[in-house]
């Protein structure tokens, strides 16, 4: 196994660099042990508007990413850490267990009685703290997974709860499952001493461990693919062809408030506003002004806000209705 | 559509990676699909130009279900 240090907490970074690595022809396994700054990873083929609490991600200033891999969104953050294999393919065929099964053994190997689940989960107390998934490029499997230490589990529930009333769009929709921080069962264990001991147990697991460095030319062929891809506003946000949503939140003495949109590649093509609010705003010209712009908060906001100047809607701000659009 | 996965025979169509009127060559990727949170590249078994594209991106196919048809070129040797 190749061994490859790093110490970017930029997800788009990692993920280009499994794409970098899967274009090598290394003669053994590479792996990877890095964390992020909190950011959201959507899998492939999910649709953000679905996933994604985006009024509070901006907020929080959390990092939205796209991962190549399938599977559900997930949120990390310095308490969570993620593991990558890089290995060549020797079959198309679908297949965890190579991988899954060395995090569980390097886990039980530091005294944690944690199991397998049938989902290719891990888990520990019955609970989930490590999900994983793959993609097939370039004649590699990349597989990727993250392990819950120390993880904010209440950013993570209030960034990944998506208040839609109706939801219509092709995608792979996440599934929910309670999970667990594996600091409850080491909880005099600090973060780093986590990881300096899961990466000294997960080098037991291999036969040889040879360490792995990049040129100043190789990392600079990774931050292209970074630019190019993954840190991409329109892989990111422009992935889903057809998005329709509708929202309804009544406000404390603003009254009920209706929103029924449509979003195709991240631009808003359809938004309809109705409830019985009291204002005398011209819904018409509204959906005129927003319609063709970018479906982002801030983009929504500052046009609404200019839209409503002289006839706001009487306890109901811009920024009300903006959350209402992605919360 | 190949079977990939051991604990499923449904996958969510992904992307065409070539459009009706392109050749592929035998091996080519010709659609991407998901399944079991993997991502798999699906080449073609031969060479030839594709002809139909039986699904939608974002439909759910089942293994052993006819995608697309790739029509193989005849070369006629005198």
């Amino acid at each position: 196994m190749l061994y490859l240090p790093t110490t970017s907490n930029d997800a788009t970074k990692l993920f280009a660099l499994e794409y970098w690595l899967a274009q090598q022809d290394y003669p053994s396994t590479v792996f990877l042990l890095w964390s992020t700054r909190p950011t959201i990873m959507l899998g492939k083929y999910q649709d953000a508007l679905a996933e994604v609490n985006l009024a509070f991600a901006e907020r929080q200033k959390l990092q939205v990413t796209r991962r190549y891999s399938g599977g559900g969104t997930i949120y990390t953050d310095p308490g969570c850490f993620q593991y990558s294999f890089i290995a060549p393919a020797t079959t198309a065929k679908i297949d965890f267990t190579q991988f899954s099964a060395r995090i569980c053994q390097a886990l039980q190997q530091m005294g944690l009685p944690v199991q397998q689940s049938s989902r290719n989960d891990l888990t520990f107390q019955g609970r989930k703290f490590s999900g994983n998934a793959q993609y097939h490029r370039f004649g590699h499997v990349i597989h990727h997974g993250s392990l819950l230490f120390d993880t904010d589990v209440k950013t993570m529930a209030t960034a990944l709860h998506v208040d839609n009333l109706k939801l219509r769009s092709k995608h792979i929709a996440s599934v929910h499952q309670r999970v667990i921080n594996l600091k409850t069962g080491l909880p005099t264990m600090m973060a780093a001493e986590f990881r300096a001991r899961l990466l000294a147990s997960i080098k037991q697991t291999a036969d040889e461990v040879t360490p792995l460095t990049l040129t100043p030319t190789q990392w600079r062929a990774v931050d292209g693919i970074q630019q190019a891809i993954f840190a991409n506003d329109k892989f990111i946000y422009q992935s889903t062809p057809l998005t329709e949503i509708t929202k309804k939140r009544y406000f404390p003495g603003g009254g009920l408030v209706k929103l029924s949109l449509t979003v195709k590649h991240g631009v808003l093509t359809a938004f309809r506003l109705n409830g019985d609010f009291f204002s005398d705003v011209d819904v018409a010209r509204l959906s005129q002004g927003l319609v063709g712009q970018r479906f982002r908060p801030a983009t929504v906001q500052a046009q609404l806000t200019a839209l409503l100047a002289a006839t706001p809607i009487v306890n109901i701000s811009a920024a009300d209705l903006t959350a209402l659009c992605f919360s | 559509m190949p079977k990939l996965s051991p604990k499923s025979d449904q996958y969510f169509f992904g992307t065409w990676e070539k459009q009706v009127g392109e050749h592929i060559q035998k091996g080519e990727v010709l659609f991407e699909v998901e399944s079991e949170k993997v991502i798999s590249e699906v080449p073609s078994e031969v060479t030839g130009v594709v002809a139909e594209q039986r699904v939608d991106e974002g439909a759910t196919v089942k293994a052993g279900e006819v995608v697309g048809v790739v029509t193989v070129q005849m070369i006629e040797r005198r």
